[in-house]
């Protein structure tokens, strides 16, 4: 008896082995994998700064670090071509991330902390690969290369000590961020797009960007609380962004730091934009429609398009948030990016593009994802923002005109054709407020034009890659942020029948758990005598 | 004691089997994050996972059954018992758990949800014929003249190669985030470490466009160099690049 019981027991243990695998088999998905860089606070025991330490920092020094910041420590290596912003040059005092007063140099432990973080978006490395002993090396190297390090000997730090969040707290530090005129550069909702930024960046074309406060993961000093608050405190040497120590009391800058910290998002990344049914048959065509929310954002991050010529080293757009909807005959995407600026020139225009293969692709194979090639054509919708005509005109977009939208097709980048009017089937409208471009493009799921144009349909994954200009960084053409192959999917909606299922398997669960049991009853396990 | 352990063996080997579950899916990401000091949490694959349970399911059984002391215990468990509480009550909960949590798989499986993409590709396709006879010219010069080229290279790969595989070669530049193919880590010992300089030579000219189906060139951001760089610059970025990677090329076998 027992013996057929064990059979029975392993066999059922492998029925439920292999229900498993299937269903974790559906689980398995492309996972989108972001490294942003993390300022690390852990500074271990310091080295003394000997001669014979300075000698091996060189050595390190030039094995690593020149190339960028120069033989001489000047910022200007053979490699800092490419690099917005420029290296750091060592033989001034530019240091940023510091725990000093405004002006002072930084202390060694800061420089320890920076050099072991990196910084995210600049070329500036993370240098934890090299041992500890070599960082404290380098570090004094560098010092060598500005005298201000041997006179500050005692360097004034400013202190930190962790104040807890509270909805006071950070309501005192919205309205301090403009008592102070943080917003001049920052923006009102921090998006790094107040007049000075704008003023400084279009006008006296200086390389200085206010921080976009939004973006969390591009904070250089990192984005916890404390760091907030020291940076505050200290600013940051030889940019606009200056020391709060004197302006604000103690009190203030925690306040505002609350309100900083409450600002800055995680990026909410993923690789398939889930498009929701709009149970109601309209579908927005505002960006401040309700019915958004009902939708799920996903953000996705964009490189310079470098792959080719003109390559563009220096983006100012990192980022793009999509969101999308569909009804029984049209779709809807609303688009969302952060761009400091609203100046629209002839050619330099802030635009946005979706891609679509032209059709959904049956197998692994995509046209490419820069444009299609010569073996896969793409759709695109493409939207730029309205430039009133005027020779040399530089204007803004005003909010009530809603920038122009064609459709195209390309197979490839030097082959890029305009449907003609009769395939213009996509609409749009793109709106400017506080710092982000918000965008909504429409087009029904089906088109008479098969061969040119997406066809939706429901539940299948269909790839997407996004394109973003920036007119004030004279992004024009080939000169854009590009993403690479996403897919968007139309949800289909829970069927009734599941429910039905669930039950009738529960009611078998059950069954088959009465009948194990009732015959487990009926012939108890007994050990049979061996 | 020992008399309860026997009596709720069904329930151990429950418990033992969640507590694996548990440990995968929430604390492995942290110790993996720790342990291989990165700064995000590294979740275990899902098919790496199931593995894993399909084996502690397994081992589980198979202790329940090796001896038949042991798996009458284990039955035994099922039977109305000598009515302590606790029994009793965990009786109930897996009489009620088992058709729930076969009602749930069920749910999960019909539940129409987005389908996953499978993006399947291989990285080093085979070698295209004509760049198989290539030699490195640089790689016969004399010694200084090899270390010419090597720094002269690696200034070359700052300048055109630092923004997607990063500064020190290790697949982390400013831009690589923005490539769901990322851009390779040449540091990993998987990658260039396995080919031969004419490979690289022809990856770097030809980029992703030069690349079979089976190597995904739809969703490579590697781009073709050729129109840019000179083959010497491209010979040259390539000792600079496993310098700056700190690997060696795979010595060729020797041809009789
Ligand atoms: C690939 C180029 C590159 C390399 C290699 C590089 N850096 Fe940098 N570094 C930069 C750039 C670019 C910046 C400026 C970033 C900014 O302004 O935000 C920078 C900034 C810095 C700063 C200033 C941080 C601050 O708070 O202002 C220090 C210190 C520094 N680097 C040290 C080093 C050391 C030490 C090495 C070698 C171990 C090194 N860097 C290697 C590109 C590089
Ligand atoms: C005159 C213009 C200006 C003003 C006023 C200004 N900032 Fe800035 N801020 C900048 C610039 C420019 C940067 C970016 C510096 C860089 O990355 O080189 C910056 C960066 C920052 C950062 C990011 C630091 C990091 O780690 O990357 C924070 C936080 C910040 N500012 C907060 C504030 C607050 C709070 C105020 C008001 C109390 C303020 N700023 C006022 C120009 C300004
Ligand atoms: C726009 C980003 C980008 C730039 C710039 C770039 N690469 Fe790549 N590279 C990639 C990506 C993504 C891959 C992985 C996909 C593939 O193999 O095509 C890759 C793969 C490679 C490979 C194949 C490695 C292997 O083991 O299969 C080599 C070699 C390479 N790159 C060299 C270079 C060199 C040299 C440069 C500079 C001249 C360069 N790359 C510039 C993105 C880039």
């Amino acid at each position: 008896m027992i013996k057929a019981f064990k059979k029975g027991l392993i066999g059922f243990g492998l029925i439920g082995v292999g229900i498993c695998f299937f269903w974790l088999c559906g689980e398995v998905s492309a996972q989108s994998s972001h490294l942003f860089r993390t300022y690390k606070h852990e500074v271990p025991q310091k080295l003394q700064e000997t001669p014979e330490a300075v000698a091996e920092g060189k050595k390190v020094y030039e094995k690593r670090c020149w190339y960028c910041h120069g033989i001489e420590g000047k910022g200007d290596g053979p490699a800092s071509k490419t690099m917005f912003p420029k290296p750091r040059n060592f033989t001034r005092n530019e240091y940023k991330v510091r725990s000093t007063t405004l002006g002072s140099v930084p202390t060694d432990e800061d420089l320890f902390r920076i050099i072991t973080s990196g910084i995210e978006g600049t070329a500036m490395p993370f240098w934890n690969t090299i041992s500890e002993t070599e960082r404290w090396q380098v570090i004094f190297y560098v010092k060598t290369f500005n005298e201000q390090f041997m006179k500050d000997v005692t360097a004034k730090v400013v202190s930190v000590v962790s104040i807890a969040s509270t909805p006071e707290s950070v309501k005192r530090g919205q309205e301090l961020f403009k008592e102070t005129k943080c917003y001049e550069c920052h923006g009102e909702d921090g998006r790094g797009n107040g007049p000075l930024t704008v003023a400084l960046q279009t006008e006296w074309n200086m390389p200085y960007r206010a921080r976009d406060l939004t973006k969390g993961w591009n904070f250089k000093g990192g984005n916890t609380i404390e760091d907030i608050y020291r940076t505050i405190s200290t600013g940051f040497n030889e940019t606009p962004m200056g020391s709060y120590l004197e302006k604000l009391s103690d009190e203030d800058r925690w306040h505002v730091a609350h309100f900083v910290k409450s600002l800055a998002k995680d990026m909410a990344s993923d690789v398939v934009v889930k498009v929701k049914l709009c149970e109601n048959d309209q579908l927005p065509t505002e960006s401040s429609d309700e019915n958004w929310s009902k939708a799920t954002a996903v953000e996705v991050p964009l490189a310079g398009q470098i792959i080719a010529t003109p390559r563009h080293w220096a983006p100012s757009i990192d980022a793009i948030m999509i969101k999308a909807l569909y009804n029984k005959s049209e779709i809807a995407f609303l688009l969302e990016w952060d761009d400091s600026t609203n100046k629209q020139e002839e050619i330099f225009r802030d635009a946005v593009s979706l891609q679509f293969p032209t059709k959904i692709p049956e197998s692994l194979k995509k046209p490419y994802f820069a444009m299609g090639d010569s073996g896969g054509t793409v759709n695109l919708w493409s939207w730029k923002a309205y430039w009133h005509e005027g020779f040399g005109a530089v204007v803004e977009a005003p909010e009530n005109e809603s920038g122009s939208v064609i459709e195209m097709n390309a197979k490839g980048f030097k082959s890029v054709t305009i449907q003609p009017s009769e395939s213009q089937n996509v609409t749009g409208t793109g709106i400017y407020q506080n710092g982000r471009w918000k965008v909504v493009l429409k087009r029904t799921l089906k088109t008479e034009d098969a061969k040119g144009d997406m066809q939706f349909e429901i539940g299948k994954l269909i790839p997407v890659a996004f394109a973003v200009w920036d007119g004030s960084n004279s992004d024009v053409g080939g000169q854009k942020s590009v993403s690479s192959w996403y897919y968007v999917s139309l949800e289909k909606p829970v069927p009734k029948t599941v429910f039905a299922y669930v039950l009738i398997a529960i009611i078998m669960g059950a069954s088959v758990e009465m009948w194990f049991i009732a015959r487990l009853r009926r012939f108890p396990p007994k050990l049979e005598e061996e | 004691m020992a008399n309860k352990r026997k009596t709720f063996l069904l329930i151990w080997v429950l418990t033992a089997v969640g507590c694996l579950f548990v440990f995968l899916k929430y604390a492995s990401p942290k110790i993996f994050q720790v342990l291989m000091a990165k700064d995000h949490p590294m979740p275990m694959p899902s098919t790496l996972m199931m593995w894993y349970m399909i084996m502690g399911v397994l081992a589980g059984l198979v202790y329940a059954t090796t001896s038949n002391q042991k798996f009458a215990d284990f039955l035994s468990f099922l039977l109305p018992g000598s009515g302590s509480l606790i029994k009793s009550f965990l009786q109930k909960m897996l009489f009620v758990g088992f058709p729930v949590l076969v009602g749930w798989f069920v749910y999960t499986w019909a539940i129409p949800g987005a389908a996953s993409p499978v993006e399947l590709r291989i990285q080093h396709p085979t070698l295209p014929q004509d760049f198989e006879k290539l030699e490195n010219p640089l790689r016969q010069k004399d010694e200084e003249t090899q270390r010419k080229s090597i720094e002269e290279g690696k200034i070359l790969f700052q300048t055109y190669c630092r923004p997607c595989h990063g500064s020190k070669a290790d697949g982390n530049g400013p831009f690589a985030n923005s490539f769901r193919l990322r851009p390779i880590n040449f540091q990993d010992p998987g990658t260039i470490a396995t080919v031969v300089d004419n490979y690289l030579f022809w990856r770097i000219k030809e980029g992703a466009p030069g690349l079979p189906s089976e190597a995904t060139p739809w969703d490579s951001a590697m781009p073709s160099w050729k129109d840019d760089l000179k083959d010497d610059e491209i010979w040259m970025i390539i000792m600079g690049e496993y310098d700056t990677a700190g690997v060696m090329p795979r010595q060729r076998e020797k041809l009789e």
